[in-house]
């Protein structure tokens, strides 16, 4: 089986951003960029697929600018993945998910893919749009907040469970097929150091943006950091019965919680 | 100019140490301390990822790193916990004199099977009559016909009672001082080999130290490392390699101690203030963010020296002395900056202390690095 894996780097968690002057980008200096939330989750359940299915290969590609892309797609060769490709953005190129997928949709059409397997959306803008513009640009099925895939060689589907708000659904999928992913069978595994060494002198193949590509479809007005918190209000007690007249006081008279 | 920057392989590998000294190694480090506890599954962890063996080439199932890189790990993992990483780091010690002194039969026979699985491995110089003057060791090799009997005791032994593999230094002839001193590799099994009870140690106590004792114990020719009489050489060989890293270990003692003093200074409010902004405070991290970075930027010095060839003897000591010092002095000042609290088992600086005290005695007391420190600047002034 082909597995296309779609993977973006985002900032590390614990990364402290700052809006770049402009108020337009976020300013990437410093920032460490790393694959992470559900499109880790997509490359392990690759991974899985691939151990369960004898033959099958795993492809990652990433739309985005050096060298945070290319970090990424070698972070996912450590991890197992036997080939990648890197769509090429200019720095300081907006980025938008509909010109993604179709940086993305470019490169996937051009290799053997049964399986495109996205997270279900990406760690840091979170807008899920990936997935279901590549089904429409692939012109295969999308199925977005996958969960429980499974390949089954008999009827040649893909089985799944879709969470809704609901529950649960169960869905089939021919191949080939996009899938947003949102839970692999197991948490993301670790790459071993030997695994990393070798990554670093992995092949990974460029490609530049499709001529038609367009420029993006939308772009960030103006970004924000949430304002800071306001300090706690501490009060001052001696028992805990003072500490409860002090606290419905302020709730009735200053916050006026009830009246 | 030089380049302090680190290659993208780098960066990837200490965030590889980073992510399993926080994830697998920073959660169980006070109740292994507290317990104490030699916590073999993480040890176990630590081997599958490729952490364990990083000075063995990778032709023989190691990592195959150089100075640096494996400094670069080793700090990460002795800022999660310095007793852990010194069972992790404890094989690259004991598994040196066979890439130093090896022949390359033997490094195939030995480090191959050995790599091939989790393993411990101990390295046998100290004796309870001294660990500084291992000149004057007196565990005996005897020879007789193919073999040498051993006979003598080790102590302090990391990793002791649950390793499968000792390299062991003997002396064929005390009389004859460092020039009778020779190398050996002596498995698990061997008859008359037996450990001793886990040592009560003030830090390090998620790692296992014990005596080793040998008892006539048969020990082949084609077993021995090296020429008879060779063995001081491999042993100080050895400790020019495996110095750097301690300096390493040091630092990422230090770097945590700084780290846990920073961000309690922040939060801890004394005269209607966080005590960050007091200037005394201040003044105290500055100067403990001083001895970090002076530790690292040591450290990394006399690794890049080795990994270019050079024996680094005078920057291995001075970067291992320091950075010991420094992390004994940090982990200091991060418990006065903690007050009270720093004093109390339930927070975590106290255990740094313990952690920081041990890097100024083991691979070559401080005392020892100050001697080849004066003996090595006095050189290139005679």
């Amino acid at each position: 089986m082909e597995i296309v894996v779609c993977i973006k780097p985002v900032p590390e968690a614990e990364t402290r951003l700052r809006v770049a002057p402009g108020g337009q980008t976020l300013d990437a200096e410093g920032v460490k960029f790393v694959l992470a939330g559900y499109d880790e989750s997509a490359l392990e359940q690759a991974l899985l697929l691939k151990e369960s299915v004898p033959g099958s290969k795993v492809h990652a590609v990433s739309y985005g600018p050096a060298p945070r892309t290319e970090e990424v797609l070698r972070a996912a060769i450590a991890l197992g993945a036997d080939l990648a490709t890197w769509v090429e953005a200019t720095a300081g190129s907006a980025s938008d998910p509909i010109l993604a997928a179709v940086a993305l949709a470019g490169a996937i059409a051009a290799v053997p893919h049964d399986l495109v397997l996205c997270g279900k959306q990406a760690g840091d803008d979170e807008a899920g749009l990936v997935p279901s513009a590549l089904g429409e640009l692939l012109s295969v099925p999308d199925f977005g907040s996958v969960a429980d895939l499974r390949w089954d060689p008999a009827s040649s589907r893909f089985k799944f469970l879709r969470s809704t708000e609901a529950g649960g659904e169960r869905w089939e999928a021919p191949t080939p097929c996009v899938i947003g992913l949102q839970q692999a069978w197991n948490d993301p595994r670790t790459a071993k150091l030997p695994s990393i060494l070798k990554s670093r002198r992995a092949l990974i193949a460029k490609r530049p943006l499709e001529p038609g590509a367009g420029g993006p479809h939308s772009e960030p007005e103006k970004f924000e950091l949430p304002p800071p918190r306001t300090g706690a209000r501490m009060i001052e007690y001696k028992t805990p019965e003072e500490a409860a007249q002090k606290l419905v006081r302020i709730l009735r008279e200053e916050a006026k919680v009830f009246p | 100019m030089p380049d302090f920057s680190l290659s993208a392989e780098q960066e990837s590998l200490r965030d590889l140490a980073r992510k399993f000294a926080r994830t697998e190694m920073a959660p169980h480090a006070a109740e292994c301390d507290r317990t104490p506890r030699f916590p073999e599954e993480i040890y176990r962890k630590a081997y599958d990822l490729g952490l364990m063996n990083l000075n063995v080439p990778a032709e023989y199932g190691g990592s195959g790193l150089g100075v640096l890189d494996q400094c670069l790990i080793v700090e990460e993992l002795a800022h999660a916990c310095g007793g852990m990483t010194t069972s992790v780091i404890a094989n690259c010690l004991a598994l040196e004199p066979i890439l130093l002194g090896g022949s390359p039969e033997q490094k195939d026979r030995f480090l191959k099977p050995f790599c091939a699985e989790y393993q411990l491995a101990s390295f046998c110089l100290t004796e309870p009559s001294g660990g500084s003057d291992a000149g004057g060791l007196q565990t005996r090799a005897r020879r007789e016909g193919d073999h040498y009997v051993l006979d003598g005791e080790k102590c302090f032994i990391t990793n002791a009672p649950h390793a499968s593999l000792y390299t062991v230094f003997a002396t064929v002839d005390p009389n004859l001082r460092t020039k009778g001193i020779t190398a050996f590799v002596v498995p698990r099994a061997a008859a008359g080999l037996t450990t001793g009870k886990d040592e009560e140690k003030m830090g390090h106590r998620a790692s296992s130290t014990s005596t080793v004792r040998f008892e006539g114990v048969n020990v082949p020719v084609e077993d021995r490392l090296g020429e008879e009489g060779g063995g001081f050489s491999i042993a100080m060989r050895t400790l020019d390699q495996t110095r750097t890293p301690i300096g390493a270990l040091a630092t990422g003692i230090a770097q945590a101690a700084l780290d846990h003093a920073a961000a309690y200074s922040l939060k801890r409010q004394t005269f209607g203030k966080p005590i960050s902004e007091h200037q005394a405070i201040q003044i105290k991290l500055a100067n403990m963010a001083q001895a970090v970075h002076a530790a690292r930027l040591l450290t990394w010095h006399a690794a890049w020296t080795i990994d270019h060839g050079a024996k680094g003897t005078l920057e291995s000591s001075i970067a291992k002395c320091f950075a010991s010092d420094a992390a004994l002095h940090v982990a200091d000042e991060a418990i006065q900056t903690f007050g009270g609290y720093g004093y109390m088992k339930e927070y975590p600086v106290e255990k740094l202390l313990r952690d920081a005290k041990l890097t100024q005695i083991y691979e070559g007391a401080n005392e020892i690095q100050r001697t080849v420190i004066a003996r090595e600047l006095l050189r290139q002034y005679a």
